[in-house]
């Protein structure tokens, strides 16, 4: 086979954004560093790769995709198919992460968040080749009525029951935890395939989606291998909100193992 | 097949009882050997045995589905991975311990030099309390280094409160209850979740 199973899954990834009417989105590798230095709490590790360019700023390698996207547009459909630099959680060197995504930007009615969702799980039916796989879905709008201290939020995203328990979470966040609903009021209508699950553990941080959160999983690949939800850029100074998800391409290249 | 991480060593052993009193036994492991790995093939389970603190990266990778790790490795490591149960065995506690006439207000003008095997768990004990450290990291015999004067404090497991008195140290402060933690992978967890809860009710009978 002349390509790999990451340009493989891209691929086949970016046809079919193309067929939902979503448009190609390209983007410099780089910002400047000013960009992201107020929002450093919603990135997901606040090491920054950064060089002086030949005018003297200060530039940035792209930690994010999502950011640069809304940056520049308010409304609209988009994909992309670009690398992001990141130091992964419990590593001591930054790695660049393959990712293809959408960001679907505007202030979206249920139909188009109940498209993403859709989009989510066909992507996740695209690169599984076969095997079982799950989306995780959960509310952090309602996560957030608790305003839980940070570590109420790791146990939540661990399912630590009996943490939440000994830090004296509120009965009903513990209740989100141990039993959530079947369905989720702000994905009311949503047609739910039997991958879809309720399950607050999605919700690992409250500062980037502060609505519909969502991970997907592969049989067989140890880590999430899609991720998104929904984000009012207010939030981080930018003027717009919208939905979105990203596929984390390193991971899929696991399924080339077994 | 379910895979089980269990870490070498006392607490594995204890560990290894539970899963034992649950049903879940697996050939020559009482036997004296280098074996680590075994293997029940009417459970369809597999369990090895690796360092305590390498299991939560069993689990993280996926290499193991569940394992059993110390809160104190949880909390040093902070894997990716759902804590499902307290096992309630190997229970101690993550103290500050020095010489029993340390004054902590004496060293108020510098840094504090804490020695420890756990370095994320002290540096962020102090931040807590906004103090400087100086965090020396030691693999053992921890006792000696304020004995010696290699630190002011350790931060460290204390079972008993024995191997402290005996080298003239006191508990200064607690930074957490420990014990054994039942850890799973959050992708096995979810396609294997049937064999899990099964594994998880039966060891809380």
């Amino acid at each position: 086979m002349l390509l790999t199973i990451e340009e493989n899954a891209a691929l086949n990834l970016r046809a079919l954004y193309q067929d939902f009417g979503y448009s190609f989105f390209r983007m410099r590798r780089f910002e400047e560093y000013d960009f992201y230095a107020g929002k450093k709490d919603f990135l997901s590790s606040s090491h920054i790769l950064t060089f002086t360019d030949l005018n003297g700023k200060l530039m940035a390698l792209r930690p994010d995709v999502t950011l640069s996207i809304i940056k520049n547009v308010s409304h609209g459909k988009y994909y992309y198919d670009e690398k992001v630099y990141r130091v992964p959680k419990n590593s001591d060197t930054f790695r660049e992460i393959p990712q293809v995504g959408i960001e679907n930007i505007g202030s979206l009615s249920g139909d188009d968040v109940r498209e993403v969702v859709s989009l989510a799980i066909v992507s996740l039916e695209t690169i599984s080749e076969g095997r079982d796989f799950v989306l995780d879905v959960a509310d952090a709008g309602i996560v957030a009525g608790f305003t839980p201290q940070p570590e109420m939020l790791a146990c939540l995203a661990a399912k630590n029951i009996h943490g939440l328990r000994e830090l004296n979470a509120p009965d009903e966040l513990i209740a989100l935890a141990e039993n959530p609903p079947d369905e989720l009021e702000i994905l009311d209508n949503l047609n739910y395939r039997p991958e879809i699950h309720v399950d607050f553990s999605a919700v690992s941080s409250l500062n980037y989606y502060n609505g519909l959160v969502f991970k997907g999983y592969i049989d067989g690949l140890p880590e999430a291998v899609l991720s998104g939800g929904q984000y009012d850029g207010a939030r981080m100074g930018i003027d717009s909100r919208g939905a979105g998800f990203a596929v984390y391409l390193d991971v899929v290249g696991g399924l080339r193992n077994d | 097949m379910i895979n089980i991480a269990l870490p070498k060593g006392r607490l594995g052993e204890k560990d290894y009882h539970l899963f034992e009193k649950a049903g879940y036994e697996f050939e020559g492991v009482h036997e004296a050997g280098r074996r680590l790995v075994f293997v029940n093939k009417e459970l369809d389970m597999r369990c090895f045995w690796v360092k305590p603190f390498d299991v939560p990266v069993y689990v993280e990778r996926g290499v193991a589905d569940i394992g059993a790790a110390g809160k104190d490795i949880l909390m040093e490591r902070d894997p990716d991975v759902y804590e499902l149960l307290d096992l309630n065995v190997g229970k101690c506690r993550m103290c500050v311990a020095g010489l029993e006439e340390f004054s902590e207000s004496e060293c108020r003008n510098r840094a504090l030099r804490v020695a420890t095997e756990f370095p994320n768990i002290a540096r962020d004990y102090y931040s807590g309390l906004g103090r400087e450290i100086d965090v020396i990291v030691l693999r053992g015999s921890l006792e000696l280094a304020p004995v010696l004067g290699l630190s002011d404090v350790i931060v460290d497991i204390v079972e008993t409160g024995t191997t402290l008195r005996e080298n003239n140290l006191a508990v200064i402060a607690t930074i957490a209850e420990l014990s054994a933690r039942l850890i799973a992978n959050k992708s096995a967890f979810k396609f294997k979740g049937e064999a899990i809860h099964e594994i998880i009710r039966r060891l809380q009978h």
